[in-house]
């Protein structure tokens, strides 16, 4: 491969940036869903405009060990219906999950399990 | 402008990947590696925040202490990994890890690009048809991952068995 440094070798990437304020959109959530204190806690990965399918899947088999198809198969559900469910546990695990969630870049919150 | 062809090869026989990036594309990664990590000590830049995303939605206060717990370990962890990529960048093969850490990386460039080009779900880039730097650089790095994705799926059962 080549060529391509022709253009951006030696533009200096965050001077050249538009310095505009930057609008963080956060997920809507469902503030209906009332919780009890014994149920687990469930991690819940976003949809977002920027992480590419197959970086989300890739990430779901790396920290899961999840099979390509689970991951394959959670990483749709995330990008059909918004969010998917990829892990649960007690809230220290949850927290830890959502950590290396947010550490490979993934959108990932945490929130007590309202369906069990 | 030619497309990226084959920028990573996976070696399963030695656990490694190849990588086949030309002198030009090492330069303008180390490039712009050098010019994030000032950006991240720094910290001050708006889009920096999709970096460190909420973990609890309905409890500021929740959330609040996790940042608090977790803000500093995820700055380490990605100054870690630029730390990797650079002192890695000229070789032609690298261990697993490393080139995980080239990956998480290549990740963040493209969430703080993206996220400053205001990229939505409607976008779509030609890599053939734009001419605008920034474009470039955050379809670039697209291309890069998606074939680092590729290069490293053979290691994932292995490596979930370490």
């Amino acid at each position: 491969m080549g060529g391509f440094g022709e253009v951006v070798a030696h533009c200096s990437w965050i001077a050249m940036m538009n310095p505009s304020p930057i609008e963080i959109v956060e997920p809507e959530v469902e503030e209906s869903s009332e919780v009890k204190h014994d149920q687990p806690w469930i991690v819940i990965v976003w949809n977002d405009p920027i992480n590419l399918m197959s970086y989300v899947s890739f990430v779901l088999q790396k920290l899961f060990g999840y099979s390509k198809e689970k991951a394959d198969k959670l990483m749709l559900e995330v990008h059909h219906q918004g969010r998917a469910v990829v892990s649960a546990g007690n809230r220290e695990r949850a927290e830890f999950d959502v950590f290396r969630l947010h550490g490979h870049g993934l959108w990932a919150t945490m929130e007590k399990d309202s369906s069990s | 402008m030619s497309q990226v062809i084959h920028a990573f090869l996976g070696r399963p026989d030695l656990k490694q990947v190849e990588i086949r990036l030309d002198n030009e594309s090492r330069e303008v990664l180390l490039g712009l590696v050098k010019q994030f990590r000032s950006m991240l000590i720094d910290d001050s830049d708006q889009s920096l925040q999709r970096l460190y995303p909420p973990a609890y939605l309905k409890d500021s206060e929740l959330n609040d202490e996790y940042d608090d717990l977790v803000h500093d370990d995820l700055l380490k962890e990605k100054l870690e990994s630029i730390d990797v990529l650079e002192t890695t960048i000229w070789l032609e093969s690298i261990e697993l890890e490393d080139f995980f850490a080239w990956m998480q990386v290549i990740n963040s460039l493209r969430l703080v690009l993206g996220t400053r080009l205001n990229v939505s779900e409607e976008d779509e880039f030609d890599f053939g048809q734009i001419h605008d730097p920034e474009q470039t650089l955050f379809v670039w790095l697209a291309v890069l991952l998606e074939e680092a994705v590729i290069a490293s799926n053979f290691s994932l059962e292995d490596f979930n068995k370490t």
